[in-house]
């Protein structure tokens, strides 16, 4: 057994050794060069693998009963394992999901699809993600620039105010808005609704519709925005919609329809649906709990 | 949000008829923030009129006023307004000539049976109903296996098998307890049906009526009738009096059979064989359920016993006819209840124009057209430049043909009918009306009905009439 002193000694001895280690240049690395290099091309994407058609049991009594089983849930059943322990790929899907839900939160919304869109982008008053995440008070607030913008780009007194905004998950913009956006418009030709400039608000919480609302003065406001991202998919999207929102309203005054992607409603259906219940708000003058749909 | 629909069913078979009344319950049972999802929560007979005898005219004729009188007696024991039954189907079966009964029923109880009420089925639904009705497409389901009911009535078998709750395979055989009718007092034959003294031939018996029954010859007969099932379920190789005692098309077969359900009346003496007055009925339908009992039937394949045997059929029509569209639909005209309005199921992806225009061709008399509905398959999640392109082909397909129609229908599968509707309407200019459901699944040859809109115009029920089964 090592003494305690023992132990001080061969530990400032390692130390020592590092930081003598430290000074002797080693060969410079090239970081740039071997992520240019990095081929992962043959390396498959375990997260395209359907994780419901995905039998992992070997020799299963019932694999259609097991198949149907899965098919009924987005839980991760019948994974079977290593000793106590999840299979080495569950295991990575895991890490590789959770990774997916990261990126969802901390990559941007592209310009180009903002550009393709035809939406105008404005900010809240948080400077970067991480003021966004630690700071939910400033991602419901705009500066005055910002305000400017969206009063000269805006028309005015719409009956509808339609924006996107990033929220949690950049990604659930990426791939709905697409969809749901020109699906939402459609709807509301058809009801005869006049629809106001959409738009873009990066680093959106929701309640930063309340002061959309009070800006561009349209009677409901609608904010298509990314949900916070889970294991089962990046890509979930909300609709908040509210007639005549106000800063500082109750919450009890917005509507939802989540759990917009491939996965849940379709963009496309969820878009019609919208359509229709700002129709229904338009008509009812109201919306959240006082609108009864 | 809860709304309660009251349903009839009404089966007037070869030997009897009867009336249920049900009570369906829809709720939307999506989460507040979701989009709604309007479901049937609960079914429950509130009502089951006594077994009467199908008035008849003659062996093959029913009599219409007969039967609106038992029906209209009916509604008041069970104190129900006929204003308040929404939905339902009226089932006639039987080895009668079904189109001219259909047609003289439907006409005396057009104003009795509500506003949504189905006539007529061909043999396939009613295997179908039936096997609803017996609980054993509920089986299927939960037990997640292959489940096939027999509903063994007075003229005909209608056989439906379900596999983890979907309906799979359909046929009918002409075997039941009263293609034999004896008189009691003289212990006579009063009526042999054709197809069974070809049976009887076939076994060196000689059966007609006026002769003398005799016991011996009847189990012969029974015994060859339940050896006739046998071969249906591919216990036996099927024989040439199989096929002879088919009323429409064969089974398709090809799947394992993991239990077998009986349901009509013949079935009672298949899981009860206790019965000692052998003719009670004036048939032979004890005698047949006892044959089934003792065949391989029950051995070789696990039986159970339904939730409803005799009544299976009626149950069926009064609670399992009608099913909810998807929630979110488009209807720019309330024009409900529309009704036996014929599919054109449209498959394939490329050339949808040309076909749905070659398939509208068969719809055309001299030039016209009749109301029909065009169905697809639709895409899971589709793009909103697809669902574009999807309005346009049909638009197109239909093209001057539109002009005729009163309003352009569209049957989809998947949940796009919507946001497909408001495309179409949009294309058209909102100058035809335009009514577009979904999560309705329906083939060439179905008819449906569409009945007035519940939940607040989020759903309408339908019920789906299929004349053919083979999807």
């Amino acid at each position: 057994m090592l003494s305690e002193v023992q132990l001080k000694k061969i530990i400032e001895k390692v130390i020592t050794e590092i930081s003598v280690g430290d000074k002797v240049k080693g060969p410079e690395v090239d970081v740039k060069a071997i992520d240019e290099t990095l081929d992962d091309k043959d390396v498959p994407d375990i997260t395209e693998i359907d994780l419901k058609a995905q039998v992992l049991v070997p020799n299963p009594e019932n694999l259609e009963g097991l198949l149907r089983m899965k098919q009924s849930t987005p839980a991760r059943i019948g994974v079977w394992r290593a000793g106590p322990r999840y299979m080495t790929e569950t295991l990575l899907r895991f890490r590789a999901d959770h990774a997916v839900a990261m990126d969802a939160v901390f990559t941007d919304v592209s310009e180009k699809l903002l550009k393709e869109m035809n939406l105008f982008s404005v900010k809240t008053r948080c400077k970067n993600k991480d003021e966004y995440l630690t700071r939910p008070d400033l991602g419901r607030k705009f500066d005055e620039e910002a305000i400017e913008i969206i009063k000269k780009s805006c028309i005015k007194k719409p009956q509808v105010q339609i924006y996107a905004s990033d929220g949690l998950s950049s990604t659930a913009i990426e791939a709905n808005i697409k969809d749901i956006l020109p699906a939402i418009m459609q709807g509301l030709e058809v009801y005869g609704v006049k629809v106001g400039t959409p738009f873009f608000v990066k680093y959106g919480r929701v309640p930063a519709m309340d002061v959309i609302s009070e800006v561009t003065e349209a009677d409901v406001t609608c904010v298509l925005i990314g949900e916070r991202p889970g294991l089962a998919t990046g890509e979930s999207m909300s609709a908040y919609i509210a007639y005549k929102a106000t800063v500082n309203m109750p919450e009890s005054r917005r509507t939802v329809v989540s759990n917009i992607h491939k996965g849940g409603t379709p963009a496309v259906e969820a878009g019609a649906h919208i359509a229709d219940i700002i129709k229904q708000m338009l008509d009812k003058k109201a919306s959240g709990l006082d609108l009864k749909l | 949000m809860r709304e309660e629909i009251f349903s009839t069913g009404i089966d007037i078979g070869t030997s009897t008829t009867q009336v249920v009344f049900s009570r369906i319950v829809i709720e939307n049972i999506a989460s507040v923030a979701s989009v709604p999802r309007i479901s049937i929560i609960d079914k429950e007979i509130i009502y089951r009129s006594p077994i009467y005898f199908t008035p008849l005219l003659s062996l093959t004729q029913i009599d219409g006023e007969g039967v609106r009188q038992i029906v209209e007696e009916e509604f008041k024991k069970a104190g129900l307004k006929t204003e308040a039954i929404s939905t339902g189907a009226v089932i006639i079966t039987g080895e009668t000539a079904r189109k001219e009964n259909a047609s003289r029923v439907v006409n005396v109880l057009g104003d009795l049976a509500g506003d949504f009420v189905v006539a007529t089925a061909g043999p396939d639904l009613e295997a179908i109903i039936a096997g609803k009705g017996a609980g054993a497409e509920k089986l299927s389901r939960q037990k997640g296996c292959t489940v096939m009911n027999m509903d063994i009535g007075g003229g005909t078998t209608n056989i439906a098998v379900f596999k983890n709750g979907e309906i799979i395979d359909t046929s009918c055989l002409d075997i039941g307890g009263r293609l034999i009718k004896l008189d009691l007092t003289t212990e006579k034959f009063l009526y042999i049906s054709p197809k069974i003294q070809r049976l009887a031939k076939g076994l060196g018996i000689k059966i007609e009526a006026g002769l003398k029954v005799k016991e011996r010859e009847l189990a012969m007969i029974t015994k060859a009738m339940a050896n006739i099932l046998e071969e249906a379920v591919g216990i036996k190789a099927k024989s040439e009096d199989y096929t002879k005692l088919l009323t429409t098309k064969d089974l398709k077969g090809g799947y394992p059979i993991d239990i077998i359900t009986f349901s009509g009346g013949v079935a009672d003496y298949i899981y009860n064989s206790k019965e000692t007055e052998t003719y009670k009925y004036g048939d032979i339908g004890i005698l047949l359920g006892k044959a089934i009992k003792a065949s391989e039937l029950t051995t070789r394949i696990q039986t159970v016993k339904p939730v409803e045997t005799l009544n299976a059929t009626v149950v069926g029509a009064g609670a399992h006819s009608m099913e909810l569209s998807g929630s979110t639909i488009t209807f720019t005209q309330n024009v409900f209840p529309l009704k036996n309005i014929p599919i054109i199921k449209v498959n394939q992806r490329e050339k949808l124009s040309e076909i749905i225009q070659e398939k509208m061709k068969w719809f055309c008399v001299e030039n016209r057209i009749q109301q029909v509905a065009i169905a697809l398959k639709g895409k899971q999640n589709p793009s909103f430049l697809e669902v574009q392109q999807m309005g346009d082909w049909l638009i197109t397909g239909i093209g001057d043909l539109l002009e005729e129609l009163q309003q352009l229908i569209v049957v989809i599968e998947n949940d796009m009918a919507k946001v497909l509707g408001h495309t179409l309407y949009r294309q058209l200019e909102y100058k035809k009306a335009v009514i577009c459901i979904d999560g309705i699944n329906v083939d060439n040859g179905d008819y449906i009905d569409i009945g007035k809109p519940l939940a607040n115009g989020r759903v309408v029920p339908v019920v789906i009439k299929t004349l053919v089964f083979n999807s």
